[in-house]
């Protein structure tokens, strides 16, 4: 469990640094961490605990009645299709928006390393996604894929009428549309990250490699590419967490169908807990959702680390 | 990075680099062009006579000055106490609030309506607000740690020698020191807040509780699902996280990097 504190800032490394002789003891800082220990980890670890008692109920959240069932309700979900179409999707949107994401986070930050017009115009732009709320920017995509939309407009207008269709009815499709939102929104972050990453790699290293011959998919591939492991492995840890916690995008884009074809845990858990009124399956799946996003974590860091100590 | 001294390689990279930000700047585009549809500029005109709307922003900006508040003076004590003071198992109290990073928003529903209702808190903003920050300030201090690490203890020492305690160490030292990582939370924990849909959605049930993230849905409702409106509405709620990003651009990709970095 100690990788985990390794990500995304790796500060144990810098605390282990030499001490000054101990003339002075350092002052007792206790009261100084608990406004942050009583508001975040008080609240959470509270929620959390909560959500583990309320797994073991039958209940829909107001009656008085409240029945212990035991494990059933984290039995009930391993027949549960909806639940498993959830992970699926879960993980074809992690894999698909992973590989994409890191793909165009680094050609455009290589891109806009280079001697460019312009830069900070298309950073600007790159990022402005990632600072609008899903829920401000949803309205506009039901508008490019409604059946009267954007989309079907230009297609119609290029003379493609035979592409035209209802495209959130088909379900593989508002899944593809769902994650490429998501691309939409976040590959800003991924950029920012690997552009701050390769501005670290030193230039002499570069311009050696340049002078050897290399060319510019050369350089992106034997350079570039391994001296920005440790960002790449923060952002695998980054996207894994946020697919698991997809919300917003199906919810508001989608409504997690067309029949449950773009439901994720997120919203199978607001749909059972909220709108069925089963909190107590609501809150086994809420304690699995939080066990694959602690695993999630740990697996990744630890195989990166592994993967990096085999490479070198 | 890449070699541009050709001007054929040159243009070829700004065509490619033009190429790709099409898709990004797209929505945008649709956007704004599909709120001026229709009626125009008055469908601006109908968004912002609504009655209700002072009172979206109204809570929103609420909402988020509560929540950077909290968030500032949680995040800096706690960062100064655990790069630069003595507390004892303090990096097991660092590997809890670190857990905290990865929980799914969507996990606290149930426990958080059920408590939130026993206390009376439900169609508050506070219902909204501690939660918010509670989820923001393990990610902060995790950014703010690694920047108080990077402060000499001399200079605090220095501050003890000459007799100051340790509240106008914190005061006097660190915190004019810590300004530029204290700004890039502002801007993260302000666009974070001001986004915030599912809180809001859960807990604000009566429109003049709400916030701009629920106005879309509002105008929907409304309006019977008139797209221009909607998308007026949309673009309106949009523009202050907009003019916030590009006037605080530097501070905001610096913080980011900083927490991944390293």
């Amino acid at each position: 469990m100690t990788a985990i504190t390794r990500q995304p800032g790796a500060t144990t490394a810098r605390s282990s640094r030499r001490r000054p002789p101990q003339r002075l003891r350092r002052p007792a800082g206790l009261p100084w961490i608990l406004p942050a220990l009583v508001v975040s980890v008080g609240l959470l670890y509270y929620c959390i605990f909560y959500t583990a008692y309320l797994s073991t109920l039958d209940w829909d959240g107001t009656s008085p009645l409240k029945e212990n069932v035991g494990a059933a309700n984290y039995v009930k979900m391993v027949s549960d299709p909806v639940f498993r179409g959830a992970l699926w999707h879960t993980l074809v949107f992690f894999v698909v928006s992973l590989v994409v994401q890191v793909v165009l986070g680094i050609v455009f930050a290589c891109l806009l390393h280079s001697k460019l017009y312009l830069k900070t115009f298309y950073k600007v732009l790159i990022f402005i996604p990632v600072v609008l709320a899903t829920a401000t920017v949803a309205p506009v995509f039901r508008q490019i894929y409604a059946p009267d939309g954007t989309l079907n407009g230009l297609l119609g207008a290029v003379g493609l009428d035979g592409l035209q269709q209802t495209w959130l009815s088909n379900p593989t499709i508002a899944l593809l549309i769902v994650i490429s939102v998501q691309i939409w929104q976040s590959t800003g972050v991924v950029f920012v990250l690997y552009f701050a990453a390769i501005g670290q790699i030193e230039s002499e290293v570069l311009e050696a490699a340049r002078l050897d011959g290399a060319g510019n998919l050369r350089i992106i591939a034997s350079i570039v590419w391994p001296s920005v492991r440790g960002t790449t492995i923060a952002i695998t840890i980054l996207t894994a967490i946020g697919s698991l916690k997809t919300f917003d995008i199906p919810f508001l884009v989608t409504s997690g169908g067309p029949s449950y074809g773009t439901e994720f845990l997120g919203t199978q858990i607001y749909r059972v807990s909220i709108s069925f009124a089963q909190v107590g399956y609501g809150a086994a799946l809420s304690m699995v959702l939080l066990v694959l996003a602690l695993a999630a974590a740990v697996i990744i860091n630890v195989g990166g680390r592994r993967g990096s100590a085999t490479d070198v | 990075m890449f070699e541009t001294r050709r001007v054929r390689t040159r243009v070829l990279l700004q065509l490619l680099l033009t190429v790709l930000v099409i898709p990004f700047v797209f929505p945008l585009v649709a956007m704004v062009q599909g709120s001026l549809k229709g009626a125009g500029w008055a469908n601006y005109g109908t968004v912002l006579s609504l009655p209700l709307l002072p009172g979206f922003f109204r809570n929103s900006a609420i909402i988020a000055a509560a929540v950077i508040v909290i968030v500032l003076v949680c995040t800096m004590t706690a960062a100064f106490g655990f790069s630069k003071l003595h507390i004892k198992g303090k990096e097991f109290f660092f590997w809890l609030l670190l857990a905290c990073l990865t929980l799914p928003g969507v996990v606290l529903l149930s426990p958080l309506f059920a408590t939130v209702t026993r206390v009376g808190g439900y169609n508050t903003l506070w219902a909204v607000i501690l939660p918010v920050a509670a989820l923001q300030i393990p990610f902060t201090t995790l950014l703010a740690r690694n920047f108080v690490d990077g402060i000499p203890n001399e200079l605090l020492e220095a501050a003890r020698v000459d007799g100051a305690n340790t509240v106008r160490t914190f005061w006097y030292v660190l915190a004019p020191l810590t300004r530029p990582i204290m700004a890039a939370i502002v801007v993260l924990v302000f666009i974070n807040s001001w986004n915030e849909f599912l809180l809001a959605l859960l807990f604000l049930q009566t429109p003049d509780h709400q916030t701009i993230t629920l106005v879309p849905q509002y105008f929907v409702g409304q309006y019977n699902n008139d797209q221009t409106k909607v998308l007026a509405a949309a673009v309106l709620t949009g523009l202050p996280v907009v003019i916030a990003y590009i006037a605080l651009q530097r501070y905001f990709e610096r913080g980011l990097a900083a927490g991944a970095l390293k």
